[in-house]
């Protein structure tokens, strides 16, 4: 019961300060939603439409003509101009006017009638990964089909019904089924990792912030004495405010994207409650762990903030872990955001059981308990320690 | 002037070296942290991602499908399951990222003269394993259909098949980055941003610590060389400019020489494009400087910024397709153009016309951040002359009082 009425006594001076110094303001309200918004709304197509590409149809009959017309009606391409030359096509990738081209050389129609295989050529450009693949995928869809257009031509006249002329175009299809993210958005796939990643560089380094302002401040004596002195009663107090809104916003988010956006999410909401839980925890317990490792306010958060920034990367949601060097394969189980996206894309995304992914849920946990590592020193930090800028 | 302009220089670099807070992001980050980024993203790209296999219909073609998979550099076939549920649940256990399901009448329909099909299942959370997945599937079934149609079509020569079944040939051209490699793409613009973000962190943090140990808690001293804007401003430029002048080579010559990344702007160009890119960082982060109270603050407002400003500047996620108002957002930070810039110069040979409007608004961006940056220093002056005034009436008025009070 003492403990519970500390606990609530120093939750209440903590709301306070929070109240008091509009830098959490701006980092535990107006920056988090900022992001959310931000990669909720840069990415809302789902997948980039309309990219401009160009043609360069030196051969200019009807046939090419159409082929054109029909690369401009697909829906991640758009026809933007029509060069005279590759030269001048290439060029205006490198002015950044367009992703991609489509080369058809002179006498393509003519070789083409009389069966001599002519050659087309799609360029892209792979400097924007994204851009290159998605409109190499048009192009080559376009190419592909105006050859198999003339076979068809061809073969019906020969006499082929329309079965084995599809065969005979194309002997074996693939069926593919894209497991749980049908529309391959990218939204859904960055939105996920990224926003819970700048979440976790917020509460690091707010979690770091709060510790280093009581020594700051001079106010570290009277916090702990409104603990007696118990440095657990002290610091159960002083984040269960914190931890209540990062859960606030975590949740939210995970409300707006899921159901709101309705993002893929295989796995129930249970587990979505549990994730954000995980999230939060663990990702205050790396900042008070750093803290507690370098008792300075300014080592601990370059720290935090370093170690977030990369975890963006060690995460790997965008370039695989799998595809690191070794060594790097095991130094990103030092990062909290890389044993969340594990959690998340098997339990969340996939929907597979939580006992599947349970060496990350370990891992979390791990990161959860961290504190307890250092809150001797953080304890003689707030005691003794003076604040030298 | 000038005098003082040195005097304030060399000030700002004792400052710089004496502290740890600001040497970590001027030295330490700038120095590490391409290394880092250039070690995890130096594999390029994603070999061998593990497939799972379920073989129904156990023929000759099936296993050449499955073996000429193998065979690709992109896809490794892990195991063979008996069922879709064992296939499913090695996905799960992270063994496989994707199946490849071939049905048990797989070779009866190719032989009857109809469509076969092999199912491709795809684990969606890794975008490359995904691609490798698919794409590998996809060739090796185009491959293997072009030996089924020459077996089908029976012609006389071998030039005659391959006009029957190809009548119209497809060349695949990627340009500038060829391999398609993921280090090549992302590098140059989180090296570029690195050098803004840091810049920006260790400017602001030395502002900081300069107003903490300030008796007054101002950001500048009442002494002598601080009474002019252009002094203050040029010098503490200068100190900055001397350290990212190093940085820049580093990060733009020396780091895409060790690790052979794509680079294609000659040193001339590099030079046209970062000298503006770094003044207007320069001037940037001063301006940002002012707004920071306490020394930490800076790393609150500015390190959450980074990864957003990789999106903006249109390399992830391409520039067509972001929305007006982030791409008006954008226009404020110097790293949209230094990157987009950067990248078109060193990874694409564009020659230094074609980036002719990114030079224009870092040019841009260098006037009006130096004239925001003279403003906001102006201003301070003026706030330590009024407070040192009004400290000076203060102790005037004690004085009085006091003596009022002797002569009581």
């Amino acid at each position: 019961m003492k403990y519970l009425r500390q606990i609530y006594e120093i939750g209440m001076r903590e709301l306070l300060i929070l109240r008091r110094n509009h830098m959490y303001r701006f980092c535990m309200v107006a920056f988090p939603l900022l992001t959310m918004f931000f990669f909720t709304s840069i990415m809302s197509d789902g997948l980039p439409t309309g990219m401009p590409v160009a043609v360069v149809d030196l051969d200019n009959t009807s046939m090419t003509r159409s082929l054109a017309q029909r690369l401009d009606a697909f829906q991640m391409t758009r026809v933007v101009a029509r060069y005279p030359s590759v030269a001048e096509a290439r060029h205006a990738i490198q002015e950044n006017k367009i992703y991609g081209f489509l080369y058809i050389p002179k006498g393509t129609t003519d070789n083409l009638l009389a069966n001599r295989q002519p050659k087309v050529s799609y360029y892209y450009s792979n400097a924007s990964l994204t851009a290159g693949s998605m409109v190499m995928k048009d192009l080559k869809t376009i190419s592909t089909l105006g050859s198999a257009a003339v076979g068809q031509a061809t073969l019906r006249a020969r006499g082929f019904t329309d079965e084995q002329i599809k065969t005979l175009l194309q002997p074996i299809v693939i069926d593919l089924h894209q497991i749980a993210n049908p529309w391959g958005s990218y939204d859904s796939y960055i939105s996920t990792t990224m926003v819970p990643g700048m979440m976790m560089l917020f509460i690091f380094l707010i979690s770091a912030y709060s510790l280093g302002n009581e020594v700051k401040f001079g106010s570290s004596k009277e916090w702990l004495a409104k603990a007696d002195n118990n440095i657990y009663v002290a610091l159960l107090g002083k984040f269960l405010p914190q931890t209540i809104i990062w859960l606030a916003l975590v949740y939210g988010y995970e409300y707006y994207v899921f159901e709101v956006l309705r993002f893929p999410h295989l796995g129930g909401p249970w587990m979505l409650i549990l994730l954000g839980l995980m999230q939060v925890l663990a990702a205050q317990g790396f900042g008070i762990f750093s803290y507690g490792l370098m008792p300075s306010l300014r080592m601990s958060m370059s720290v935090c903030s370093l170690w977030a920034v990369l975890s963006i990367s060690m995460a790997g949601s965008a370039f695989p872990v799998m595809a690191m060097d070794g060594p790097l394969q095991s130094l990103s189980w030092l990062f909290p955001l890389r044993h969340y996206f594990m959690l998340y894309q098997t339990c969340v995304l996939n929907g597979y059981p939580l006992l599947e992914a349970w060496f990350h849920f370990a891992g979390l946990a791990a990161f959860m308990l961290l504190p307890w590592l250092v809150v001797r020193k953080i304890k003689n930090a707030m005691l003794t320690y003076v604040y030298i800028p | 002037m000038i005098r003082d302009t040195f005097f304030i220089w060399r000030q700002e670099l004792k400052e710089v070296f004496n502290d740890e807070g600001v040497l970590i992001f001027f030295i330490i980050v700038p120095l590490v942290y391409p290394l880092l980024y250039s070690w995890i993203y130096n594999n390029e790209t994603v070999r061998e991602v593990p497939v799972v296999v379920v073989d129904d219909s156990h023929t000759g073609l099936s296993r050449r499908f499955v073996r000429m998979c193998d065979a690709s550099p992109d896809v490794h076939i892990a195991c063979y399951a008996q069922d879709m549920d064992e296939a499913k649940s090695l996905v799960s256990r992270q063994v496989a990222k994707g199946i490849y399901f071939i049905p048990s009448d797989f070779e009866t329909r190719v032989n009857r003269l109809e469509q076969a099909t092999i199912s491709v299942y795809c684990d969606m959370s890794l975008m490359l394993a995904y691609k490798a997945v698919y794409q590998t599937a996809q060739l090796v079934s185009m491959e293997m259909g072009s030996e089924i149609k020459t077996k089908l079509g029976g012609r006389y020569t071998s030039r005659e098949e391959a006009i029957a079944t190809r009548p119209l040939d497809v060349a695949d051209v990627p340009v500038f980055n060829p391999s398609g490699g993921y280090g090549s793409f992302i590098l140059p613009a989180v090296l570029m941003l690195i050098l803004q973000q840091t810049l920006v962190l260790g400017i602001g943090m030395a502002a900081g610590t300069a107003r903490e140990n300030n008796r007054y808690k101002q950001l500048i001293p009442i002494s002598r060389p601080y009474q002019g804007v252009f002094r203050i401003v040029f010098g503490k430029s200068l100190c900055y400019f001397m350290i990212y002048a190093l940085m820049g080579t580093w990060l733009t010559v020396v780091i895409p020489w060790i690790f052979g990344f794509p680079q294609l702007a000659s040193g001339w160009t590099l030079l046209v494009l970062m000298f503006p890119y770094i003044l207007a960082c320069i001037f940037f982060g001063i301006v940002m400087s002012c707004m920071v109270k306490y020394r930490e603050n800076v790393m609150l407002l500015m390190v959450f910024v980074s990864v957003p400003l990789l999106f903006l500047s249109g390399i992830s996620w391409p520039q067509s397709n972001i929305p007006a108002f982030w791409q008006g957002v954008s226009w404020i930070f110097p790293s949209t153009y230094g990157v987009r810039a950067y990248m078109r110069l060193n990874s694409m040979g564009a020659t230094l016309g074609d980036v002719a409007t990114e030079l224009r608004m870092l040019w841009l961006h260098v006037a009006i951040y130096f004239a925001l940056a003279c403003a906001v220093y102006r201003y301070q002056i003026y706030l330590t002359r009024q407070d040192a005034l009004s400290r000076l009436h203060e102790m005037k008025k004690k004085k009085k009082r006091k003596n009022l009070e002797g002569t009581k």
